[in-house]
């Protein structure tokens, strides 16, 4: 593909300065950066929460806080980590690229844009207030619930379940809002001569989760109302005693959840191809393998959901449709592994940070498809299930495939972003010590797991001591080499060496065409896709 | 329409699917859902077309506009009009072009206010009192 394009300069910025710029601004690229400035503080809060989880596991026995504590920690980590750290670090690359990559001046609904941003804040602090109280002895504290809401659990629980849930409410229409600015914007902003197969295929990766997002937000919106009602107005959608089925609830969660786990990828998994092909020089392999494949993974993920509960007790053949639903999704899985790893093969590569994240990322995130396998068999599922196996697993998907990979994006899009390149040392080392640490932290889980350690538990049996040290100081290490993430990301927007438009030699798309970092106004003239 | 069709019928369906086995929350908000989705694409689609040009032939100076379904042709001497930038509260410009008491805005869609400047600066060479 080539590419003819005007970019505008702007010398004279028109545009509010000040707190004025963030709050009313329309611009794609400041939404953006918000999106991200966000994110990042949401993985330091809810990396925080998780550690104190851990030096908690470090021994046998009840140290640092009492089980509800515990509890609240365990459940307010997850729904941080996944609606405010990863969603809206997706969302800020959506924002940032979209655009750029599709030769579009914005996003089709700049207003909305901005709205959807904004209803995040109030829902992290709606999210984690009460917990927030709680260490200040005031309130019954956050959700204890694991982020799951299982009823009847969160029909009995405290005030923290219905802030959760209006957070979730809040949350779920900003997620909204953004999928419904990527669709429109995808459908009708795409450069001349752009037709739907030449979207680069972090456009395919976002439509099709906002797709995902569109199919799955109401029934979670649905499912945490119907909590509200059973909590507040005596309904008993979920009360067995009132003729309820809380059986109901985990069909309504899953529903939802499970799509949410594409919802977090499927974005990462449209960019990681093109940092594979920059870094390999050559071009993608297997681009309408990949596009088909993202259609095959999105539509299997919206009839899988029930694997995560096969314990709960459901009929034979439903149990088998499930099993083998939830396992051919593995077949479209393995051919954009095959299609990432064709794109690196004789590849002219060099190993920057971006590189580096994409391939642990690739190795790491297979380990967590693999161990999903073993968990998506019935049989072994029941040995299996909820015991710290699961959590190891979705550590790998959802650590190693989706913060990694967020990661590798930043490092590959941060020179675009600020025209400046970060330090190369100091990311080469964040990346050592995250693979390093997180296999450290999360191969022993693997074990605990096997050997029968249940989940979501602050005390443990001896026999479980020494992987639960070895787990703790290697997560307190991943926790600490974030600081130098930090540290790059924030020097390298306050100056460095300058970036060319291009950034890296490899590069292509529209996004390399526009000057480092790009002008306020992306395209003033559409490019045209030759 | 036809995104918009498949995603409303999916969204419907899974709805309805909830509300058969008691869920039947999940329907308002998958309505409310289709409802914005719908909105969103038919107010792009309606302002997709929207344009401004502005023609200088001759004597005469050509303004037509459209926006959603209304369309407007304005016709002035172009050695009798004049060209108005007003300044706004919030520190942009607007830009009018005016002759015999009548006034019509352009340069609403410029993405920014520099260009409309430009504009004027260089519609000011061209219409009026020319040296």
């Amino acid at each position: 593909m080539s590419y003819a394009s005007t970019a505008g300069h702007d010398e004279h910025h028109d545009h509010p300065t000040g707190i004025m710029r963030w709050l009313t601004t329309t611009n794609h690229k400041d939404i953006g950066t918000m999106y991200l400035i966000f994110s990042l503080i949401m993985f330091m809060v809810g990396g925080l929460m998780i550690l104190a989880v851990r030096v908690e596991l470090f021994q046998p026995g009840m140290q640092l806080m009492q089980p509800d504590f515990y509890n609240q920690l365990i459940g307010v980590h997850a729904l941080v980590m996944i609606f405010a750290a990863l969603m809206p670090a997706a969302t800020g690359f959506a924002n940032w690229m979209l655009p750029l990559q599709l030769g579009a001046p914005d996003m089709a609904l700049p207003r909305l844009n901005n709205w959807g941003f904004w209803l995040l804040p109030p829902a992290a602090i709606l999210l984690t207030l009460p917990f927030t109280l709680a260490l200040f002895g005031i309130g019954d504290g956050a959700i204890a619930t694991g982020w799951t809401f299982y009823a009847p659990l969160s029909v009995q629980g405290g005030i923290g379940v219905d802030f959760a849930i209006f957070a979730v409410h809040i949350l779920g229409i900003s997620s909204v809002m953004g999928s419904i600015n990527v669709i429109v914007t995808i459908f009708n902003m795409r450069a001349p001569g752009m037709t739907l197969m030449k979207m680069p295929m972090f456009a395919w990766g976002w439509l099709i989760t906002a797709f995902l997002l569109i199919a799955t937000i109401p029934v979670l919106a649905g499912a945490v109302t119907m909590l509200l009602t059973d909590r507040h107005f005596g309904t008993h959608f979920f009360n067995a005693a009132g003729g309820g089925d809380p059986i109901l609830f985990q069909h309504l969660f899953w529903f939802f959840g499970h799509p949410e786990v594409y919802i977090l990828l499927l974005p990462v998994w449209g960019f990681m191809p093109q940092i594979l092909q920059t870094f390999a020089r050559k071009p993608m392999y297997g681009y309408k393998a990949q596009v088909y494949s993202f259609w095959g993974i999105g539509v299997l993920s919206v009839v899988v959901w029930a694997h995560h509960f096969f314990t709960v007790g459901m009929p034979v053949p439903a149990l088998i449709y499930f099993m083998f639903s939830t396992m051919a999704i593995s077949v479209p899985l393995a051919v954009l592994f095959f299609c990432w790893i064709a794109t690196m093969w004789r590849g002219s590569m060099t190993f920057e940070t971006p590189m580096l994240f994409a391939v642990g990322w690739i190795i790491l995130f297979g380990i967590g498809g693999l161990t999903g396998l073993v968990l998506a068999d019935v049989a072994a599922d029941a040995q299996y299930h909820h015991t710290y196996f699961v959590v190891a697993h979705f550590h790998y998907t959802l650590f190693a495939g989706g913060i990694m990979g967020i990661m590798a994006g930043v490092y590959y899009w941060l020179p675009k972003m600020t025209g400046h390149m970060y330090n190369e040392n100091l990311g080469k080392l964040h990346f050592w010590l995250t693979a390093i640490s997180f296999n450290l932290t999360f191969i022993p889980q693997f074990f605990l797991g096997l050997a029968g350690m249940p989940r979501r538990i602050p005390d443990y049996a001896l026999q479980f001591a020494d992987f639960n040290a070895v787990s703790t100081v290697a997560a307190l290490v991943l926790g600490l080499s974030q600081l130098l993430f930090i540290y790059n990301i924030v020097s390298c927007a306050r100056g460095g060496k300058k970036a060319t438009d291009k950034v890296w030699e490899g590069s292509d798309g529209l996004e390399w065409t526009l000057p480092s970092p790009p002008p306020y106004h992306s395209f003033t003239v559409q490019p045209v896709i030759k | 329409m036809v995104v918009v069709a498949i995603t409303a019928a999916f969204s419907l369906l899974v709805g309805l699917g909830f509300s058969f086995a008691g869920a039947w929350l999940v329907l308002p908000f998958a309505g409310l859902e289709v409802l914005a989705i719908a909105y969103a694409f038919y107010y792009i689609h309606c302002h997709a077309g929207d344009y401004e040009s502005i023609t200088i032939e001759g004597d005469s100076l050509t303004i037509e506009k459209h926006d959603y379904k209304y369309d407007s042709r304005t016709v002035f001497n172009r050695y009798w009009a004049g060209v108005l930038v007003r300044e706004l509260p919030c520190g942009d410009h607007s830009l009018f072009l005016r002759s015999h008491g009548k006034e019509v805005e352009f340069g609403r869609h410029l993405m920014n206010d520099d260009q409309r400047l430009l504009l004027a600066e260089q519609l000011k060479k061209r219409v009026g009192v020319i040296t």
